[in-house]
C-alpha cells in the first residue's frame, strides 16, 4: 500500500459517516431550520447564546465522562453541579465570605464529594449506578436544606463578571471549557495515566493484574469529575446572578447523553472528550431549532430521551459492525479470521438442527 | 414419546448406520479458502475425533455441520431413521449454563411446549427427571444447588443432560467443542465416561480437543484437519502421539533438548515460607535465577491459588517472603510489576489482557515509562515501532499491533501475553496454565521462549494441570496436596506418571498410615 493510498484511506476513514455521524447530523439539522425558521435560526444573537450557555453543559458532560472511562458512572453529575452553585451563593450572601475564597472553597467540596463517591464505589463495593444514585439524592437534600427551595440573590459585585466577561467577543466559560477539554484530551489520550484510565474501565481485573492501580485511578477520576462539576456549578450560578436550585440538577440527561452520543464519534466507541463537545452542541442546535418553530418546554426532555436511547443503541450496533469488520479485514493476513476462538460471541450455546 | 432403540457398538471397529455425512465441504472467505472439500462420516455409536491447529478449518467445519454457516459447494446430510431426522446438537466450551440456576432450572430452560407457559413448575417431577437423565452419565450428584458449587465436570454432564434432553430417540449427533478445557486430569475421566455412555446408547459423537492424549483415549477415529484439509482419518488404534503431532503441525515433533540442565545452581530469587492464604495452608519454595519449577496438583489442592498468592493478586500472609533478596510481605500487581515480577494468568480473556483494547496497548501497559517522552506524554511513534518490533520478535500473527487483542486467536493471544511480560525482562516469572487454549504451533513457541528466558537468567514458576507441560519444561516440579507442598519431583523422578500418582496422594507411604501430612524438607 502506497503513502498516498493509506492518507486517502485515512482521510476518508474520518469523514466516514461511522466516525463522525454527528457533524452530518448537525449539518442536515442546520440545514433545516435554516430553510424552515431562516429569519430566527440564523440570527447572531442566538448563535452567541447557545454557544456561551453550552458551554457549561460542555463542562459537566466531561465531568461525568471522565469517571466513565474508568468504568464509573456518575449520575450525581445533576446534583453535584446543583449543590455547588448553591454552596457558592449561600457562601457568599449569609455568611459575607468573599467569592474568591468561595470559589475555592466549592471546588475543594466539589473534589470532598467525587472522593465520597469513589471511596463508596472501590472500598464499598457498591455498583456506581447505586451508589451515585443514593449520593445524589444526599446532595439533593443538601441543596434544599441550604438554599430552603428557593432563589438565592444578591450576589456579590464581581462574582457575575466570571461568566460574562468577554473577550474577542467570546465568553470567558467559553474559554474554560475549551482549556479544560485541551488538558482531558491530552491527559486520556496522550499520556500513560489516560492509558491506564482506559485500561481500568474496560477490564478492570485485567488491567489490575498488568499492575494498573484501577482503585486509585477511578477514586482519582471521581474527585477531577467532582472538581469539573463544582466549576461548572460556580459559572452556573455566576450567569445566572442568583443561586437558582432547580437549574443544576436538570444538567444530568444532557451531559450524559452527550457522553453517550460522543464516544459513537471521532475515536470509534470510545469515551472522549471532542466527541463528547461536538455532541453537546448537536444537541442544543436540534433543541433550540425546535423551540424557534414553536416547540414546547418540554421538547428538550423528550428530544435527550430519545437522542441517548438512539446513542446507547448506535454505540452497541458500532461494537458489532466494528467486529465484524475487523474479522473482514484480518482474513487476508491470516486462516485465523474464520476459525475464531470466540464461539460464545454471536453462535447460541446450542445449536438444533 | 418414542424411545429409540439403542444400538449396541458393533465389534471389530464398525459401528451403526451412518447418522451424519458430510461430502467435499468447500468454503471459502475473502482470500482464503477454509474448508477444501472436507469429507466426514460419524456413524451410531462412534466417538470421532476433530484436531487440528487453529485455523486449520475446525470452528468452519463445525459451524457448517450445525448449519449456523452455509457450504459454497458439497452437502452435508443427516441420516432419516424410522421417520424422524436425526438431530445434531453443540455444546460449546462455556456450556450456555446459567450458573446461579440449579442443574433442574438449566435443564428446564427451554419452554414446555405442551404446558401453559404461565402453568406452575411441576418441582418434583422435574427434580426426579434431572436425576434420572444425570444418572445416565455417572454418579448422581446434588440438582437442587446453584451449579456455580458443582465442579466443571458437573457442569459438563449438565450441558450434555441438556443437550439430550429432548431427543426423540437416540441416534443423534453430538458435537463437544473443546470440552475438557476447564477439566482437572479426574474430571475428564467423568466427563469421557458420559460420553461414551452417550455413544454407546447410540448416539454418534464429534469431539474437538487440543490436547491429543485425551484424543487417543476417548476417540474411536480422529480426523486432522490442517490449513482447511483433511489430512487423516484414522482409527486412534494405528495412531500414537507422536504420529498424530506430526500429523496436526505437518513436521517432526520437537522434543526437549536432552541435555542435563546446570544453570540456576546459586542466586536465589524467590524464597516463600509459610504462604498462607485461600486454600492454601503454609507454602515454601525457593526458586532460583534460571531454574524451571513447575507447580502441579489436583483441583482444590491449592495449586491454582498459588500463583495469584505469590503475585499479589489475592492477599495473602506469609512469614516470610524474599524477592531478589528483599523483604516483600505486603504484595500488590502493581509493586510485583515494579519489584520485576511478571504474571501470565491462566483466564486469559478476564486476568491476562484488555480485549478492547488493542495489541500494541496491551504489549505496554504494564511498563508505558519507556516509551513516555516530555511533558508526561506517550511517543506514539517510539511505542508503534516497540510494538511492531515485539509482535514480530514473538510471532504474532497477523503481525498487526493495531488489530485489537479479542480478535486474534487463542495461541496469538497467548503470544501477546508473553510479549507484554517478557517485554521488560522480568526477573521473576510466573505462569499460570500458559498453554490452555493454545494451539500445537503456539505451545512450541512458547515453550521454546520460556526455556530461552530461563537461560537468560529468569525464575520462572509454571503452574499447569498437564503433566506433560510439567515434565517437558520444568527442572523439579512441587506437588500440592491439602494446602501444602507434598512432595517435589526432579530428575528421573519428574515423569508424567509420577505427577498424577503423587498429586493423588497414591504412592504416598504417609497415606497408606492414615491421613497426616508428609513431612517435607
Amino acid at each position: 500500500m502506497s503513502s498516498s493510498d493509506s492518507i486517502t484511506t485515512r482521510w476518508l476513514t474520518a469523514l466516514s459517516f461511522r466516525n463522525i455521524s454527528a457533524v452530518y447530523i448537525f449539518i442536515v439539522i442546520f440545514a433545516t431550520f435554516s430553510i424552515v425558521t431562516p429569519e430566527t435560526f440564523l440570527q447572531g444573537g442566538a448563535w452567541h447564546t447557545l454557544l456561551d450557555a453550552q458551554a457549561i453543559t460542555a463542562i459537566a458532560a466531561i465531568a461525568v465522562m471522565i469517571p466513565l472511562t474508568t468504568g464509573s458512572f456518575n449520575l450525581a453529575i445533576g446534583a453535584e453541579v446543583g449543590f455547588a452553585s448553591i454552596l457558592v451563593a449561600v457562601l457568599q450572601v449569609k455568611h459575607d465570605v468573599p467569592f474568591v475564597i468561595a470559589i475555592p472553597i466549592t471546588l475543594l467540596v466539589g473534589a470532598l464529594v467525587g472522593l465520597v463517591s469513589g471511596l463508596i464505589i472501590t472500598k464499598g463495593r457498591i455498583d456506581s449506578f447505586v451508589a451515585t444514585l443514593g449520593l445524589s439524592s444526599i446532595l439533593l437534600a443538601g441543596l434544599a436544606w441550604m438554599s430552603s427551595s428557593k432563589q438565592i440573590i444578591g450576589l456579590q459585585d464581581g462574582f457575575r463578571d466570571i461568566a460574562i466577561s468577554t473577550y474577542f467577543g467570546i465568553t470567558v466559560p467559553t474559554y474554560l471549557m475549551l482549556l479544560l477539554a485541551v488538558v482531558v484530551w491530552y491527559v486520556l489520550e496522550r499520556t500513560p495515566v489516560g492509558r491506564r484510565m482506559y485500561a481500568a474501565g474496560y477490564n478492570p481485573a485485567g488491567a489490575r493484574l498488568a499492575g494498573v492501580n484501577v482503585v486509585r485511578l477511578r477514586v482519582g477520576a471521581l474527585v477531577a469529575g467532582g472538581v469539573i462539576a463544582a466549576m461548572a456549578g460556580v459559572l452556573l450560578t455566576s450567569r445566572l446572578n442568583t443561586g437558582e436550585p432547580t437549574v443544576g440538577p436538570g444538567l444530568l440527561l444532557p451531559a450524559l447523553t452527550a457522553v453517550f452520543l460522543g464516544s459513537t464519534q471521532l475515536a470509534g466507541g470510545r469515551f472522549n472528550v471532542w466527541g463528547t463537545v461536538l455532541a453537546v452542541y448537536v444537541l442544543a442546535t436540534g433543541i433550540k431549532g425546535l423551540q424557534l418553530i414553536g416547540a414546547p418546554p418540554w421538547i428538550s426532555d423528550l428530544f435527550n430521551g430519545i437522542a441517548l436511547l438512539c446513542a446507547v443503541g448506535l454505540s452497541q450496533w458500532e461494537k458489532t459492525a466494528a467486529r465484524a469488520g475487523a474479522v473482514r479485514r484480518a482474513l487476508p493476513f491470516t486462516r485465523q479470521g474464520p476459525d475464531d476462538d470466540a464461539p460464545s460471541e454471536q453462535s447460541p450455546a446450542t445449536v438444533t438442527r | 414419546m418414542t424411545q429409540g432403540t439403542p444400538v449396541a457398538p458393533a465389534e471389530g471397529g464398525s459401528f451403526g448406520v451412518p447418522l451424519l455425512r458430510a461430502v467435499e465441504v468447500v468454503r471459502d472467505f475473502p482470500g482464503l479458502r477454509a474448508l477444501d472439500g472436507v469429507s466426514l462420516e460419524v456413524a451410531s455409536g462412534e466417538i470421532v475425533a476433530l484436531v487440528g491447529h487453529n485455523g486449520s478449518g475446525k470452528s468452519t467445519l463445525v459451524k457448517i455441520l450445525a448449519g449456523v454457516d452455509t457450504a459454497d459447494a458439497g452437502r452435508v446430510e443427516l441420516a432419516e431413521l424410522g421417520g424422524t431426522t436425526t438431530e445434531l446438537h453443540v455444546i460449546h466450551q462455556d456450556l450456555g449454563l446459567v450458573s446461579e440456576l440449579t442443574a433442574v432450572e438449566n435443564l428446564k430452560l427451554a419452554p414446555d411446549a405442551d404446558r401453559p407457559r404461565l402453568a406452575p413448575n411441576r418441582r418434583a417431577r422435574e427434580r426426579e427427571h434431572t436425576r434420572a437423565l444425570i444418572s445416565r452419565f455417572g454418579d448422581p450428584f446434588d440438582v437442587n444447588v446453584p451449579i456455580s458449587r458443582l465442579t466443571p465436570a458437573q457442569r459438563s454432564i449438565i450441558a450434555i443432560a441438556r443437550a439430550l434432553d429432548g431427543w426423540k430417540h437416540e441416534r443423534n449427533i453430538l458435537i463437544l467443542d473443546e470440552p475438557t478445557e476447564a477439566l482437572h486430569a479426574s474430571e475428564v475421566d467423568i466427563l469421557f465416561e458420559a460420553v461414551r455412555r452417550t455413544a454407546t446408547a447410540g448416539a454418534g459423537v464429534v469431539f474437538i480437543s487440543h490436547r491429543l492424549d485425551e484424543v487417543l483415549d476417548l476417540a474411536d477415529r480422529v480426523v486432522v484437519l490442517r490449513n482447511g484439509s483433511k489430512v487423516a482419518d484414522l482409527p486412534t488404534a494405528d495412531v500414537d502421539h507422536e504420529a498424530l503431532v506430526t500429523h496436526v503441525t505437518g513436521s517432526q515433533v520437537h522434543h526437549r533438548p536432552d541435555v542435563a540442565r546446570t544453570r540456576g545452581v546459586d542466586e536465589v530469587a524467590l524464597e516463600i515460607v509459610g504462604l498462607t492464604g485461600p486454600q492454601v495452608h503454609g507454602f515454601d519454595l525457593t526458586l532460583r535465577h534460571g531454574e524451571i519449577v513447575g507447580l502441579a496438583g489436583v483441583v482444590g489442592s491449592g495449586r491454582e491459588t498459588v500463583p495469584s498468592l505469590v503475585f499479589g493478586a489475592v492477599s495473602a500472609a506469609a512469614e516470610s517472603f524474599r524477592l531478589v533478596g528483599r523483604d516483600y510481605l505486603s504484595r500488590s500487581p502493581r509493586a510485583s510489576v515494579r519489584r520485576g515480577m511478571a504474571f501470565v494468568a491462566g483466564d486469559r480473556a478476564t486476568l491476562g489482557a484488555v480485549p478492547a483494547m488493542n495489541a500494541r496497548e496491551n504489549m505496554t501497559l504494564p511498563d508505558l515509562r519507556p516509551v513516555t517522552g516530555r511533558f508526561g506524554a506517550l511517543r506514539r511513534r517510539a511505542e508503534r515501532t516497540a510494538a511492531g518490533d515485539l509482535a514480530r520478535r514473538y510471532d504474532v500473527r497477523p503481525p498487526a499491533p493495531e488489530q485489537r487483542f479479542a480478535q486474534f486467536s487463542g495461541g496469538n493471544q497467548q503470544k501477546i501475553v508473553f510479549a507484554k511480560w517478557l517485554r521488560n525482562e522480568p526477573r521473576v516469572l510466573v505462569l499460570e496454565e500458559p498453554t490452555q487454549g493454545v494451539d500445537i504451533g503456539a505451545k512450541q513457541f512458547i515453550y521454546s521462549e520460556i526455556d530461552a528466558a530461563a537461560e537468560r537468567g529468569m525464575a520462572v514458576l509454571v503452574c499447569s494441570s498437564d503433566a506433560k507441560e510439567l515434565v517437558r519444561l520444568c527442572d523439579r516440579v512441587a506437588v500440592m496436596r491439602n494446602g501444602v507442598v507434598a512432595t517435589e519431583l526432579a530428575g528421573d523422578r519428574l515423569t508424567e506418571t509420577a505427577l498424577v500418582v503423587e498429586g493423588y496422594g497414591l504412592a504416598s507411604p504417609s497415606n497408606s498410615r492414615g491421613e497426616e501430612p508428609r513431612h517435607v524438607q
